[in-house]
């Protein structure tokens, strides 16, 4: 359920790393299952520098807001635009086409949690 | 209730966990928010059927002699404009013309009633009855020992003819049903805008009653219904949920439910401050809010008109019938239909023009 080939963060973001200092991330399986029918997306600006840890965009369902932190610092090279027309592609393939942000990362990749930490982290909440 | 005490199960709890719905507390009750998705659930009542638990509904049987003429005294509509068989929507007014609760009333007969309050207000609603209720009239509190199944979607009645329950009769009336030799009230009323059913049932049926309802629905398309949907329909139909366009702040005359008030009774709780209220005309006035952008109001922000506040939102939410932000609003008497108007969501200005609910057409006689 949780890919292997992927880093996760707290804040229930995942990172894929695309070589040369690049690096796409999205929300996990988890988040959107929490979340329910996501129905729009808040994306940020290509070009924008993000830091890690502060919010980035937000994610609504139904029922709620949530926010977007950015897991790593970095500079918004890409943004996935079909997400914002389609929503509900964060429901039904969080980890592929419901990718939403690319960023060149500022300095040296941060260690992030492994696939089977990240599960343990949501089997113990 | 208490806030601290663990929230009240309903009679259906364990359908619930078996089905994997995602529980949540709503007025001191764990109630099912969603099973399979609030869009497809929304989906099947819009479409098909949903079958709701909406047990956490308080019940109270007030009977003896002049109840429906006591109940008359108290509540804000007019009692006497429905019959026996009849159901009425009305409100419990306080001294200040305040909302303490909305409520729906069955009018069996003269000395024979049965109410259905709010969750969190049932408890209030019985004590106050039971308060300036005569000698003559009792109150009973059925809040524990009946559960609500509403049955809702243009396939409802087909449902229900299948399961061998009444349906022939109008919009807001009710018949009492034989369920296994017990009686069983089978109102048609609901909170969607869709033709549909609330059947009020002793908690020992209930159980076996939603197995048998569920699985008579799986065939026609339906599917169980959370209150997610439930708060999506409602809003989609412009319907008040109190504590959001009704409390002891938002009177009825605020909300434009005049209609559910009897003005030409000599008397009803909270009359002579909202006969003050009308005839001065309110502070401010409930009216609908379309978005014209992407985004999603939610209750409690800013709306601003040229840059001045001039309200706030008291529900909002994406419409999964329009795929469009809509929101209710408490706005200042000069703001008019159609104009435009902007949500601060967030620090975002989202744009919205007044409208006039319903956001989607009722289908309730059909």
């Amino acid at each position: 359920m949780t890919p292997d080939d992927l880093t996760y963060t707290a804040e229930h973001e995942w990172v894929r790393d695309l070589g040369d200092g690049v690096v796409q991330f999205g929300i996990t399986d988890h988040a959107q299952d929490a979340l329910g029918d996501i129905v729009f997306v808040t994306l940020p600006k290509v070009g924008v520098t993000l830091t890690a840890g502060e919010p980035c965009g937000e994610v609504e369902s139904t029922k709620s807001v949530s926010e977007v932190y950015a897991p790593v610092s970095g500079e918004v090279l890409r943004c996935n635009e079909a997400v914002e027309t389609a929503p509900e592609t964060l429901n039904s393939d969080p980890y592929g086409a419901g990718w939403l942000v690319e960023l060149r990362v500022d300095g040296a990749l941060p260690k992030l949690m492994a696939a089977s930490e990240y599960e343990g982290l949501i089997s113990a909440n | 209730m208490d806030p601290s005490s663990a929230p009240r199960l309903s009679p259906l709890n364990d359908r619930h966990l078996t089905l994997g719905a995602k529980m949540g507390d709503f007025g001191g009750w764990l109630m099912p928010i969603e099973y399979s998705g609030t869009i497809a659930e929304h989906t099947a009542v819009r479409e098909r059927v949903g079958l709701f638990d909406v047990s956490h509904m308080g019940k109270v049987r007030i009977h003896g002699p002049q109840s429906a003429q006591f109940l008359n005294s108290v509540l804000t509509n007019d009692l006497n404009r429905i019959g026996p068989g009849q159901a009425q929507y009305t409100m419990l007014c306080d001294g200040d013309g305040g909302v303490i609760d909305d409520l729906l009333v069955y009018r069996w007969a003269d000395d024979e009633v049965f109410c259905i309050p709010n969750a969190s207000n049932a408890g209030r609603v019985v004590e106050l009855l039971r308060s300036l209720a005569p000698e003559s009239v009792v109150v009973v509190d059925h809040h524990l020992d009946h559960g609500i199944i509403a049955v809702q979607g243009p396939a409802s009645a087909d449902l229900l003819d299948a399961m061998g329950l009444p349906t022939g009769h109008d919009y807001m009336s009710m018949v009492s049903a034989d369920l296994d030799g017990t009686p069983v009230i089978v109102a048609r009323s609901g909170y969607t805008g869709e033709l549909g059913y609330e059947l009020v049932v002793p908690v020992q049926l209930i159980d076996q009653l939603w197995a048998d309802l569920l699985m008579l629905a799986r065939p026609l398309g339906g599917l169980p219904a959370g209150l997610g949907a439930r708060d999506t329909l409602r809003l989609e139909m412009g319907y008040p949920l109190h504590g959001h366009e009704l409390s002891a702040e938002i009177s009825p005359v605020q909300a434009r439910l005049s209609w559910a008030v009897g003005w030409d009774k000599p008397t009803f709780e909270g009359r002579e401050a909202l006969v003050v209220e009308r005839a001065a005309g309110p502070a401010r006035v409930l009216r609908g809010l379309k978005a014209t952008q992407r985004g999603i109001p939610r209750a409690d922000l800013p709306v601003l008109r040229d840059g001045d506040i001039v309200g706030i939102t008291t529900s909002g939410t994406f419409s999964p019938t329009l795929r469009e932000g809509i929101a209710l609003a408490l706005l200042s008497p000069a703001v008019q239909e159609g104009d435009v108007v902007q949500i601060d969501v967030r620090g975002r200005l989202l744009e919205a023009v007044v409208v006039k609910p319903p956001f989607v057409a009722p289908t309730t006689r059909a």
